[in-house]
């Protein structure tokens, strides 16, 4: 019986370093390069970073990422001058772009699609709702200033929560804690998280695994926004511009009108803020427009953003007024 | 509780240790807690349904004893034998069976233009496994009845028997010669039984997660759409059932065995390769054993078998085959599907072919199949796989449609993955383990029987890989068989 139990023990760990070597080997856990909060309490990550993240339990989506000096994921770095025209792609992580090589993100697209006249700058990073949006534009006022378009993802069902900015210090600190570091380090750890294998065991010590479960696992994006929270988001809405400002004349905001309510587009009407909609495009589709495995915009959902909005720009760079 | 699932993870390395530490000293004692074990696993999903259990084991028990009272006037014991069959078919009826008959009365009568409102269709669930646990009571006394087997005065060892479980809920179902007497006597642990345990555990995983589930949802697609779906794809669908069933039934009772063999249980084999069967009589001698034997020895032989004139002994093989079907779930595909196998099976008991592959497998004395050998499994493996056409279904008409799709789209257009995974990771895996099967034929207890160790190990942590690559949480993971 002693050995039985000792064999095993030792099997389990020698099939488990085998595994660790494995996983490392063939890339399938994915990289999540540091995050940070600068000098102007904006949430990005560490500069100089390249990787590779991955999607899917057989690698199924493997994309090389480069975050830059300005600590976001983009092929070029942030020099905004008087002479080019630049456009801002501020964004969670459809913008961040994690799902696709940085070389072909939704930015490079746009650049493509204008034939290289403009320059494309992406803040994308993960978790950003309007709050950190609008305060990033509001704490490099000075670069904002020289950029002439800015272009804000907003996914209304989640981005209109708050109203004040306040810079998530305990995330950066539970991503520092010693569990995460763990996590990180040992891939086979990092490669079960993500696939979900861990979950069970999760819930179990949670004591969620007794609760009834939701059915829909891959309707990650499908939310209802209920009623009365309408009013809240339109307030949390007007508070961020009053604190943060709003340059109405080169700020759009991109959006799905499908999955945002008639009161809020309608109250950008009537304060002339521009919007631009994706749902046409997306609905006129035959082909998927997401990944398999989430619901972020595959390379034709993106095909499809850098479409609507480099045929946006051109139109409002020929007809534009408000200077 | 699911064999797949966190909790049991946790169950059996507890259960485990109490059982070899804690009360190895008594074997009493180890069946009470057997019991618990087992009560505590089956109550995991329903407690409800537990009463049911333990109404079988005081019947079968009582009844064994008054079987056993009377041997010597057969007329009484047999009165205790149907009181037996009575008790659990009825229940099983009851459970498994009383909406379909009252389907089948109503659309009997709509038949011939009558409409009777369907008042009597109940909301009945089916309890889990329990068409075989009381197919296990019921050999039990049956084997008493014909003096196989003397009762037990043990009513925790007989109560441990009905409720061991590794194999309660989807078998093998177990003869009580086998089990029974493993239960009341002494049991002491064993080094070589708990490593092959383990390892048939392993692979068992392996079939389940692996083979299975990452082809439901393939095999759920296609069944669901077939109707807009070419004939190549329905193919493809149909045979990566026939896939999927084995890997999900196999896997379970590799499981189930490597349980038991942890507790120093062994039970009987329940799949003995049956993709590589000759012709059908011995895919049966391969496929589901404990199933095919219970039938064989409590039906067929009763019914006298094969040693009567050939025009019954054809009728003793339909009867088999069409209960058979019956057994797997109330539904008229099934009995069709039944009947099928036994269209399949006459045949080859007609050409006296039925016990000739019986000792010897599929390239028994040579590395490779000989070509004969490959057509005869090409054409079992179609003839199988075609029947499970009906075993699929929901119904008969679907079925048929099914069929009528293949044959009037009878075209090839590539097949792309429900949820757009490549199709060819499926393919690959699957014809790695059709080979590795073929490899190991001549052992199905023992699937990593190699001299090296390194070699071991390398399949140990390969099948590991394999199932975190094919892991899919949004896959449905409960076993297919746990509806019969």
């Amino acid at each position: 019986m002693k050995k039985f139990i000792i064999k095993t023990c030792v099997y389990v760990l020698l099939i488990l370093i085998a595994l660790e070597l494995m996983v490392r080997a063939l890339h399938l856990y994915t990289e999540d390069p540091p995050r940070f909060i600068d000098e102007y309490g904006v949430e990005k990550r560490v500069p100089s970073h390249t990787g590779y993240a991955v999607t899917g339990n057989r690698n199924q989506n493997f994309s090389k990422f480069h975050i830059n000096n300005a600590g976001f994921n983009s092929f070029r770095e942030f020099k905004p001058t008087q002479e080019k025209f630049e456009i801002a792609l501020i964004g969670d992580s459809f913008i961040e772009g994690f799902h696709q090589d940085y070389y072909d993100s939704t930015g490079k697209k746009i650049e493509r699609a204008m034939n290289d006249t403009v320059e494309v700058y992406e803040y994308g990073y993960a978790g950003y709702d309007l709050a950190n949006q609008m305060h990033l534009i509001n704490a490099y006022k000075d670069q904002f200033e020289l950029i002439d378009e800015i272009i804000i993802y907003l996914n209304y069902q989640s981005d209109l929560e708050r109203g004040v900015y306040e810079p998530n210090t305990q995330r950066i600190a539970m991503l520092k804690s010693t569990v995460f570091r763990i996590r990180d380090n040992i891939k086979l750890l990092a490669y079960g998280s993500k696939i979900g294998i861990v979950d069970p065991l999760k819930k179990l010590v949670t004591g969620q695994a007794f609760q009834e479960e939701n059915s829909g696992g891959y309707e990650t994006n499908e939310i209802v926004v209920p009623q009365h929270k309408d009013q809240e988001y339109l307030d949390n809405f007007k508070n961020l511009v009053e604190l943060y400002g709003f340059d109405k004349c080169k700020t759009t905001i991109l959006l799905d009108s499908r999955k945002t309510s008639e009161s809020f587009l309608e109250y950008c009407k009537q304060n002339d803020i521009k919007y631009l909609d994706f749902a046409q495009a997306f609905e006129k589709t035959k082909k998927p427009v997401t990944l398999i495995y989430d619901h972020h915009w595959n390379n034709h959902g993106r095909d499809l953003i850098a479409q609507v909005i480099s045929n946006y720009i051109g139109t409002i760079s020929k007809n534009k007024k408000c200077e | 509780m699911l064999f797949n699932s966190i909790e049991f993870l946790i169950f059996l390395p507890i259960v485990f240790i109490l059982y070899w530490f804690v009360f190895k000293n008594n074997t009493k004692i180890q069946n009470v807690f057997i019991i618990f074990a087992s009560y505590l696993f089956y109550g995991w999903w329903d407690w409800r349904f537990l009463f049911l259990i333990f109404l079988s084991t005081l019947v079968d028990y009582f009844v064994g004893q008054k079987i056993y009272e009377h041997l010597d006037d057969r007329k009484k014991a047999r009165y205790w034998l149907w009181a037996s069959m009575a008790f659990n078919i009825g229940m099983l009826g009851f459970f498994k069976y009383s909406n379909f008959f009252v389907d089948s009365f109503i659309d009997m009568f709509h038949a011939f233009g009558y409409d009777i409102k369907s008042t009597w269709t109940l909301r009945i669930i089916l309890p889990v496994g329990i068409s075989f646990y009381t197919f296990q009571t019921m050999s039990y006394s049956f084997d008493i009845y014909y003096k196989k087997l003397k009762p037990t005065k043990d009513f925790l060892a007989f109560t441990a028997f009905v409720s061991f479980f590794p194999q309660l809920v989807a078998g093998p179902i177990e003869r009580a010669s086998n089990l029974l007497s493993q239960i009341t006597n002494k049991r002491s642990f064993n080094y070589e039984q708990a490593t092959n345990g383990l390892k048939l555990i392993l692979w068992g995983f392996f079939k389940k997660l692996v083979i299975a589930d990452s082809l439901a949802p393939i095999v759920d697609d296609i069944f669901a759409n077939y109707h807009s779906y070419p004939a190549s794809t329905l193919i493809i669908g149909v045979c990566l059932f026939s896939f999927q069933v084995y890997g999900d039934f196999s896997g379970y009772s590799d499981i189930a065995i490597g349980t038991a063999k942890l507790f120093g249980v062994e039970l009987m084999s329940n799949f003995k390769f049956p993709n590589f069967s000759r012709n059908v009589a011995e895919y049966w001698q391969r496929w589901h054993i404990s199933l095919s034997t219970w039938f064989r020895h409590y039906l067929y032989i009763p019914m006298g078998g094969s040693r009567v004139s050939q025009l019954r002994a054809i009728r003793n093989i339909s009867v088999i085959f069409l209960v058979s079907g019956f057994w797997h779930g109330a539904n008229w595909t099934f009995i069709f599907w039944g009947g099928l196998h036994a269209l399949f099976y006459i045949p080859v008991y007609l050409m006296g072919r039925n016990r000739m592959y019986a000792d010897n497998v599929v390239g028994e004395k040579t590395l490779l199949p000989t070509p004969i050998e490959i057509l005869q499994v090409l054409l079992t493996f179609a003839l199988v796989t075609f029947s499970r056409i009906f075993f699929r279904s929901p119904s008969l008409t679907d079925s048929f449609q099914f069929i009528n799709q293949i044959v009037t789209n009878f075209s090839y257009e590539p097949y792309a993955h429900p949820m757009g995974y490549r199709m060819l990771d499926f393919y690959v895996l699957l014809g790695l383990f059709i080979f590795y099967e073929y490899l190991i034929r001549k052992h199905e207890r023992e699937p990593f029987r190699f001299k090296s160790k390194v070699v071991r190990f390398l399949l140990y942590t390969s099948v590991i890989l394999a199932m975190l690559l094919f892991y899919d949480d949004g896959v449905n993971r409960s076993f297919i068989y746990f509806q019969f």
